[in-house]
């Protein structure tokens, strides 16, 4: 019998809380063992993690790359992958290698596949990946079914090829089909962090706004304690509320705590939002159990109208090479804009005397204007400061030219009340460029209209034996 | 009636934090430390909003507020200058663009 299926016969025999464990939020740079430890001692039903996140920005989706180090993913995988199988409990993962794109759902796959060989798990293992067809999305254009998120302008055909990769936020009902597929194991491509967690309350009947509210917390691990931290959490759920409590003695869960925790990253601390509904938060109280445990309830969910899908997409931009250096002469930092301004066209003078200008060359002087982009000139101007030139450039050879050929003029440029005319930078190492690889932005972030998700994100199913 | 003495976010929050919501939005959380400090910032919501605005370089109405209770805390969001991660692009977390509230005055 599966590790689902003895979690459904054993409440289809008597109905209880259901015990959560939230090992980790950013899965790939480590989880702490001894609370890991400690919470697999407390009787969970399952384990979740999430690998993912849009936060890192773009170049993860667009270039197909994980995050976290594959050592990093690895070690984490197989410390939850090994508590699970211990247990026989299921174990879901969510947002695949960061961005859940093929190549990051196929690294991960990968990843499970030698720690079973090696370490002789057995276990059968549902699977949903999450690329959105190009055919389908234009077609969704063309009906009037995309719409842009916040400020994206509206999607075209030319921007959906230009993505690189193209993924949809799977929600809790692709999670559920995949434990529907009888499995110990779920692996989800791009997907809500919330539909880990509350995809088991679904199969059993506990109240979907309870259960997305606490799955949004737990998905953090005990990001929501005090204070916060990667600590694995147990999260108890019954049908009307959620108990939170993190396995490392040294966190907190309060009821400030944990009601500051919906403030993170979220545009509205009141609403949960997913593809079939949102979480309604503004009626939920927070109550202190002891000092290290909150009870809550009152979350309702509001079932959406249509549901809608969220799509994300990265498109190539160019190669990026960089200049690292430092300067120390108050005339030089005073004068930077007119110096980075000269250089710049120096620069466009050699390296396109017979090619165009295909490049984009930029400067920031961190210590005035790295940061943010000022309306006010400071009031003082600081003692040294860091330059970081970058170009962007349709080869990585290109860029690199460019940024060579930058760093010989901006290091010799004979700017206007010069005194120090042996070398207006000074480089920490040599070669002071470097190539920093493929550029993305994110060129899709909307909604699509989609009834019935199924159909384009099958669930396959793999099983280790 | 007396008018109240001015309130300057650093000295009375005991956080003040930028983050992303997404690669379009920048959203900062005003913590308060107790009912009463929430009370006076919730009281001068208007103004917050108009001085945000300003501080960002923002129209008004680019410019949600919203008082949250529980957590005894302002959330404010706003549009980012450039989508997290394009050229151009300065703090692809948006983890360092609270500076300029530090110094608002209510």
């Amino acid at each position: 019998m599966t590790a689902i299926g003895r979690l459904l016969d054993d409440f289809a025999r008597q109905r209880r809380p259901l015990r959560s464990l939230g090992a980790s939020g950013q899965l790939g740079y480590g989880i702490p063992t001894p609370a890991l430890e400690a919470g697999l001692t407390r009787s969970p039903d399952m384990i979740g993690v999430d690998m993912g996140s849009i936060d890192i920005g773009p170049n993860y989706l667009g270039g197909g790359k994980l995050a976290p180090t594959r050592s990093g993913a690895r070690r984490d995988l197989r410390k939850v992958l090994n508590a699970a199988r211990r247990l026989d409990i299921p174990l879901i993962v969510g947002s695949a290698g960061s961005a859940g794109a093929k190549p990051h759902l196929d690294a991960t796959l990968e990843i499970i596949r030698e720690i079973a060989a090696e370490d002789g798990l057995r276990f059968r293992m549902g699977v949903v990946a999450s690329d959105m067809p190009r055919d389908v999305l234009k077609a969704g254009i063309a009906a009037g079914k995309v719409r842009p998120m916040d400020t994206m302008p509206p999607l075209t055909e030319a921007e959906v090829d230009a993505s690189s990769h193209l993924v949809a936020q799977l929600g809790l009902e692709a999670f559920r089909r995949a434990l529907e597929a009888d499995v110990d194991v779920v692996v989800l491509g791009r997907a809500c962090d919330t539909g880990i967690f509350a995809s088991i309350p679904a199969m059993l009947g506990f109240p979907p706004g309870i259960a997305m509210h606490m799955a949004k917390i737990v998905e953090c691990a005990s990001l929501c304690c005090m204070p916060g931290g990667r600590d694995t959490i147990l999260g108890v759920l019954d049908d009307d509320g959620f108990e939170l409590e993190s396995m490392a003695l040294s966190r907190a869960a309060t009821p400030a705590s944990v009601a500051a925790h919906s403030l993170y990253e979220q545009a509205d601390p009141f609403e949960i939002r997913e593809p079939d509904g949102w979480a309604d938060l503004r009626d939920v109280t927070y109550r202190a159990l002891d000092a290290r445990r909150t009870r809550v309830e009152g979350a309702v969910f509001r079932p959406a109208e249509r549901r809608t899908l969220k799509l994300e997409g990265a498109a190539f931009v160019g190669h990026r090479a960089l200049l690292l250096a430092g300067a120390a002469d108050p005339r030089f930092i005073a004068g930077h804009r007119e110096i980075f301004a000269q250089v710049t066209n120096v620069v466009r003078d050699l390296v396109c005397e017979d090619q165009p200008e295909d490049y984009r060359l930029g400067f920031r002087l961190y210590g005035v204007d790295g940061v943010r982009n000022w309306a006010e000139a400071a009031a003082s101007l600081p003692r040294e400061a860091f330059v970081m030139g970058e170009c962007i450039a349709p080869t990585a050879e290109r860029a690199e030219e460019v940024i060579r050929t930058t760093k010989q003029y901006l290091l010799h440029h004979g700017y206007e009340g010069r005194l120090s005319t042996a070398g207006n930078l000074a480089f920490p190492f040599t070669p002071p460029e470097l190539s920093a690889g493929a550029a993305y932005r994110f060129n899709v972030f909307h909604l699509i209209e989609m009834d019935d998700p199924a159909a384009l994100f099958p669930v396959e199913v793999e099983v280790f034996r | 009636m007396t008018s109240s003495p001015p309130l300057r976010l650093q000295e009375i929050a005991r956080v003040i934090r930028s983050k992303n919501a997404g690669p379009c939005l920048l959203t900062f959380d005003v913590m308060l430390p107790d009912a009463t400090a929430f009370e006076a910032v919730s009281a001068r919501l208007a103004a917050l909003r108009e001085k945000v605005a300003r501080a960002y370089g923002r129209s008004e109405n680019e410019v949600a507020v919203i008082a949250y209770r529980p957590a005894l805390a302002v959330k404010i969001t706003l549009p980012r200058d450039v989508v997290s991660g394009d050229i151009g692009d300065r703090d692809v977390y948006g983890a360092q663009q609270h500076a300029p509230l530090l110094e608002i005055e209510l």
